[in-house]
């Protein structure tokens, strides 16, 4: 197994705020990975800081052995925890933004997805509902056959049903040199899925597991586990 | 990756400037059809019409303003930067295709507005005369200055396009600057822009007091009643200008090259 996600000493910080604070963290490809965290612990500022959203502070993010940039940028397939849709283009017209600017992009799987969740490749993104939004989002970003998925708070807006089928999509869409980070405070509904878990608190790493380990040797779920570690 | 962003580019501001192009030339047509139908000048569908084009006419040139800010920082800098910002291109990339395709709308409005105005006001054979004109004038032209016309024709041009980047370069370079701030963005931007711009109005006298330029000026004096001499000047004059803007162009497209790449902060 080779390392697809790598911070050394990783500071970000917002003034005198600290955001992230000196993290080193090593990711191995073929995985799915929970990024698990209390709201305000610094997981979207380091999925940030790996689409090159934000600049260190001091430290190194490196994506397969490169620093953000444009290589990374084809590689990474990001969903970000905003609706980034415009308000003027229709779903199969960003479909084709997609296709144009991503080799990795598959527009036939994004269509496939679309028909599934019952959404019209004509509608305008002005006229759809926030959870709608997010399922385009979503189907967007699992179109692509990336190497590595950061998905920020995938689950959020959408309805338990809907939850159901993007983990499945989620699931179904990646191969087994693909990695899944998914930086998420919902453990329990993903919980199924992780491989291993990432446990951050106050810009810092608190506890890094392989999702068997934890079940093994301590005989309790991620979710109990979550709730004894960040227990307020 | 410039190209395409520059395909995307137009087909989010065209779909604006293209109606609205086409609705000025219509407002034109009808007004120039009503005059020529009804010959009293004063009635009242002629004026509603005459009206409802001049508010067209306006409302396009506001609309190259609003829409080189609006694509600037609701494209880039609010959330749709999440998707623009994490495409494999350069920020680089994404201000020139920016760049480019606002100074052709704000170009083609002008040419369009030209257009609608020759649609109201020409007479027939106004176009010939016009014509006439126009060679009359370039002959003597060419008598007086030669073959150096084109190269002031040139210079001209190429002067209007430096400042016209220029005026685009320094509202985005203030609007990236504005995003510093955690708070006010846009009153930030404002005071950015009377920073930049005061500053390069002082760049500007201060560069104009050097001996160099200043005897430019004496020069201009001195041979005042020497037409050739006078257009020597004037050249280097324009020429001296397109340098100090295009030198002004790269400060703000490097400053906002530097907060797009290494100082982003997306809500």
């Amino acid at each position: 197994m080779s390392t697809i996600f790598e911070c050394t000493d990783l500071t970000k910080k917002f003034g005198s705020k600290v955001a992230v604070s000196a993290i080193n963290l090593k990711l191995e490809r073929g995985q799915i990975v929970g990024l698990l965290g209390p709201n305000g612990s610094g997981k979207s500022t380091i999925i940030k800081l790996a689409n090159e959203l934000l600049t260190p502070t001091s430290g190194t993010i490196l994506i397969g052995g490169k620093k953000p940039g444009i290589e990374t940028k084809k590689i990474v397939s990001y969903l970000p925890e905003k609706t980034y849709l415009n308000d003027w283009m229709r779903v199969h017209q960003i479909i084709e933004l997609f296709s144009d600017f991503y080799a990795d992009f598959k527009p036939e799987k994004a269509y496939d997805m679309l028909k599934s969740l019952n959404i019209n490749a004509n509608d305008r993104l002005k006229t759809m509902s926030k959870g709608t939004k997010e399922k385009v989002q979503l189907i967007l970003v699992m179109s692509r056959e990336a190497e590595l998925y950061l998905l920020d708070e995938p689950i959020g807006g959408v309805d338990p049903a809907a939850r159901d089928y993007i983990l499945q999509t989620i699931l179904r869409n990646y191969n087994e040199n693909a990695t899944v980070i998914i930086s998420t405070h919902l453990i329990s509904d993903i919980e199924n899925i992780l491989d291993y878990v990432v446990f951050i608190n106050q810009g810092q790493v608190v506890m890094t597991s392989s999702v068997d380990d934890i079940r093994d040797a301590k005989g309790k779920s991620v979710d109990v586990l979550f709730r004894e570690v960040f227990k307020c | 990756m410039l190209s395409k962003l520059l395909k995307y580019e137009l087909k989010a501001t065209g779909r604006v400037f293209l109606p609205l192009f086409l609705a000025l030339l219509i407002f034109a047509g009808i007004t120039r059809v009503m005059s020529a139908f009804s010959p009293e000048r004063w009635n009242t569908p002629a004026n509603i019409i005459m009206a409802i084009y001049i508010i067209i006419m306006v409302g396009m040139f506001i609309m190259t303003f609003i829409m080189m800010i609006q694509r600037f920082n609701k494209n880039l800098l609010s959330d749709e930067g999440y998707l623009m910002l994490t495409l494999p291109a350069k920020p680089w990339n994404h201000i020139v295709s920016k760049l480019l395709v606002s100074m052709l709308w704000m170009v083609v409005s002008g040419i369009v507005a030209l257009i609608s105005i020759l649609i109201i006001a020409l007479e027939k054979g106004d176009l010939t005369k016009f014509i006439v004109g126009l060679g009359s004038f370039y002959h003597q032209a060419f008598e007086q200055l030669g073959a150096s016309i084109y190269l002031l024709s040139f210079e001209i041009i190429i002067g209007i396009l430096v400042s016209l980047a220029s005026v685009i370069l320094i509202v985005y370079a203030s609007i990236a600057m504005g995003h510093l701030f955690n708070q006010h963005k846009m009153l930030a931007s404002f005071g950015a822009f009377i920073v930049l711009s005061t500053l390069s109005k002082f760049l500007f006298t201060l560069i104009s007091l050097t001996p160099w330029i200043s005897n430019l000026s004496n020069i201009n004096i001195s041979s005042a009643n020497d037409f050739i001499g006078v257009q020597a000047v004037i050249q280097l004059v324009i020429a001296y200008g397109i340098i100090f803007t295009g030198l002004l162009c790269a400060a703000y497209f490097a400053i906002t090259n530097f907060i797009l790449s290494k100082r982003m902060n997306l809500e």
